[in-house]
């Protein structure tokens, strides 16, 4: 018998009970919309903290926090040598390192003043890993400096009244420095707390480069790169590594530790995403701390893993109960129609064929109900994503996090319920497939119509 | 054509521990040559059907031999059965045996699906046999808008579609008219004349009895008689 024919058998036969038919879809496609839904709930939050994470940080970066000490436990600052190890990584792109002014540094034009992160750095091996400027140039000069994108948003003018921020949170227009920074002077002023009264020093810099926009529309970059040899200048005033600024109280300490030249943030960015693996687990390997972003995702993606496989676990449940449907409605057919089955076995029909067209119909059942329930599962994820943060808004008043996606679909979830649909209906309908090729022929014709 | 060798059959009923056996037939011999019509006589009970069903293979026989065609039918398991039966045997059942959700053409059509041939070749042939038995402009009647005969002709349109040499009827008039069953005599004497079919026909009517080459006739499971026809 011909494939095309049993299709005909199968659908002429669905045509026979068109509303039992119809129900049994209808419980089969709830059952996969159930299962589709339900996971896309895992999929769509997955992806949601996916984006947070690989948004927040440069996905080939990789941080390096310290070298574990061997008896004791805790990790030591990472020095120039630890770098020079660190350049020397296969798959290495730049190694960073961040010195960071350990007090509150106030910096005035005129009339406006900020208080700022102030750091050092090294710029060749910023600019490597990708470090460009909007204006200006780098600073060669001792009293040079490059300030951040978003430096001047955050000048103040001091003799503003109380409430200077708008709604945003930022600085009024009217109260912020509006003049152009480059080749502007300002000063830095640096405090020490020397035998029991604060004294400040004010050092004067100039403004030769700003750096560029940052990628994130959120962040704001409002960094302070001063040179190496200023920060030595401040530590001779201090008195302290990197101008640590002194309790009230306490005296400078004897031992004068500016010689600890560790660096305050160290970051290696490899050359690509797939090497990041490899480079972490070698620092791992010679006892450095290290954290990125891919083991990060790693560990998420796991936890993600597990928690959409329950739910596809939880899903099936839904299309194990609409199976039962499917086996009721296979069952019934196949008493319903033993006459015919029992003729066309007398005139010649081979058991294996009539097999076939009723385990056909059951998968067709099952992949109708599973492309409906694939449909219909698109457009509540749809509606999901569309209305929660509505009801979110509605109830809280404010709005939700950027773009958190609460449902997604990817194109496997629909083939996981396809394939799962697929084979608990071969397994429901199996029986009375089976059922079907042991209908006794002369009973079957005994009817009297 | 078809050969009975010793052929014994009973009926076990009632459940496990209280069975009860009904011994139908015993030690069946009976050969039915090519070209032949046999029919088989005997009292309602006899064993006729059975006889017949257990050459159909619609039952196994306990003892003996079935051969059709050089073929040990009754070594054969249901599949190769089915594929046997398709080829070489076409039934004539007294109910008809219409599927009651077919037109008349889908009924005739249905062996030539079963046995895998294309669209168009089907509706040359089945729209061929429709016209022979008279029936072409009723294709489309489901079986219960056609009156018995033509419900009975339908039935013969539809095991003559795929050529067999063997037909096996069972009280083949037992549900028509006087008149239809004249007819329907008299097309099966064509058929066996004109393509050499061989007929095995079960009756207790002695006009269908008396279209047999050979007549024979059962009592209690037993062959008893072996008749030569006088009509021929
Ligand atoms: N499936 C069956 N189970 C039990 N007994 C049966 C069955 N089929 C037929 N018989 C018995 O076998 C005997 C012969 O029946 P059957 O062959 O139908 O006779 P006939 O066709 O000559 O009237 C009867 O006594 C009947 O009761
Ligand atoms: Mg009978």
């Amino acid at each position: 018998m011909q494939l095309k024919d049993q299709f005909r058998f199968v659908r002429q036969n669905m045509k026979k009970n068109k509303t039992r038919v119809f129900m049994t879809i209808l419980a089969t496609a709830m059952g996969c919309a159930f299962l589709i839904v339900l996971a896309s709930v895992g999929f769509g939050l997955q992806k949601s903290v996916v984006k947070e994470i690989t948004e927040q940080r440069v996905i080939t970066q990789i941080d390096v926090h310290g070298k574990e000490l061997n008896d004791q436990d805790g990790f030591r600052p990472l020095n120039e040598t630890d770098i020079q190890l660190f350049e020397k990584v296969k798959d290495v792109k730049a190694v960073t390192r961040r010195k960071m002014l350990q007090q509150e540094s106030t910096y005035i034009i005129g009339n406006y003043q900020e208080s700022a992160q102030t750091y050092v750095t090294n710029f060749a091996s910023e600019v490597k890993a990708g470090f460009e400027l909007s204006e200006g140039r780098l600073p060669k000069g001792k009293d040079e400096i490059v300030v951040g994108y978003n430096f001047s948003l955050n000048l103040a003018s001091k003799d503003a009244p109380g409430d200077i921020y708008d709604k945003k949170g930022q600085i009024k227009a009217e109260y912020r420095y509006s003049g152009k920074l480059i080749g502007q002077k300002l000063e830095l002023t640096v405090r020490q707390n020397k035998d029991g009264k604060q004294v400040e020093k004010t050092i004067p810099l100039t403004v030769v480069g700003i750096t560029k926009k940052p990628t994130r529309e959120w962040a704001e970059d409002r960094t302070v790169f001063i040179a190496d040899e200023m920060l030595t200048e401040i530590e001779n005033f201090t008195g302290t590594p990197k101008g640590l600024l002194l309790d009230e109280n306490s005296e400078v300490p004897a031992e004068f530790k500016a010689q600890d030249n560790s660096y305050d943030e160290v970051k290696i960015y490899a050359k690509n995403m797939e090497a990041v693996q490899s480079i972490s687990d070698k620092l791992t390997e010679k006892k450095y701390g290290t954290y990125s972003v891919v083991n990060e995702l790693k560990e998420v993606n796991m936890v993600f893993m597990i928690a959409k496989a329950g739910l596809i676990f939880i899903g099936t449940i839904a299309i194990l109960i609409a199976s039962i449907g499917i086996y009721n409605t296979m069952t019934m057919a196949v008493t319903e129609r033993a006459p015919d089955i029992g003729i066309m076995k007398a005139i010649g029909a081979n058991p294996k064929t009539i097999k076939r067209i009723f385990l056909l119909e059951s998968s067709y059942i099952g992949l109708i109900g599973a492309l409906i329930g694939t449909v219909v599962s698109y457009g509540i994820s749809y509606t999901v994503n569309f209305a929660i943060p509505l009801i979110i808004k509605q109830a809280f008043g404010k709005e939700t996090q950027i773009d958190l996606i609460f449902s997604d679909i990817p194109l496997i979830l629909p083939l996981i319920c396809i394939v799962i649909c697929f084979g608990v209906t071969i397994i429901s309908g199996f029986r009375p497939a089976q059922r079907a090729t042991k209908v006794d022929v002369l009973k079957a014709m005994r009817r009297e119509v | 054509m078809i050969t009975i060798k010793k052929l014994s059959h009973d009926f076990v009923i009632g459940k496990k521990g209280r069975q009860t056996i009904i011994p139908v037939l015993r030690d069946i011999n009976l050969t039915v040559g090519q070209g032949e019509i046999v029919t088989i006589v005997g009292r309602s009970g006899s064993g006729k059907s059975t006889l017949l069903n257990l050459v159909s293979g619609f039952i196994h026989p306990k003892e003996g031999e079935i051969w059709v065609k050089e073929e040990k039918v009754s070594d054969l398991n249901e599949t190769k059965f089915a594929d046997f039966r398709i080829k070489n045997l076409g039934f004539i059942f007294q109910s008809f045996q219409l599927i009651p959700s077919m037109t008349a053409f889908q009924n005739v059509e249905l062996p030539l699906i079963l046995k895998g041939i294309n669209d168009r070749e089907r509706k040359k042939k089945t729209e061929e046999m429709l016209k022979k038995v008279g029936l072409l402009e009723y294709q489309d009647h489901y079986p219960g808008e056609l009156s018995g005969g033509q419900q009975q002709r339908v039935s013969i349109a539809r095991a003559l579609i795929v050529n067999p040499p063997i037909i096996l009827a069972d009280e083949p008039t037992g549900s028509l008219d006087s008149e239809t069953e004249a007819e329907l005599l008299k097309f099966i004497k064509e058929l066996n004349r004109d393509l050499g079919i061989t007929f095995l026909i079960i009756t207790h009517d002695d006009k269908v009895a008396e279209i047999g080459h050979r007549t024979i006739e059962l009592r209690d499971g037993l062959i008893v008689e072996e008749v030569a026809s006088l009509c021929n």
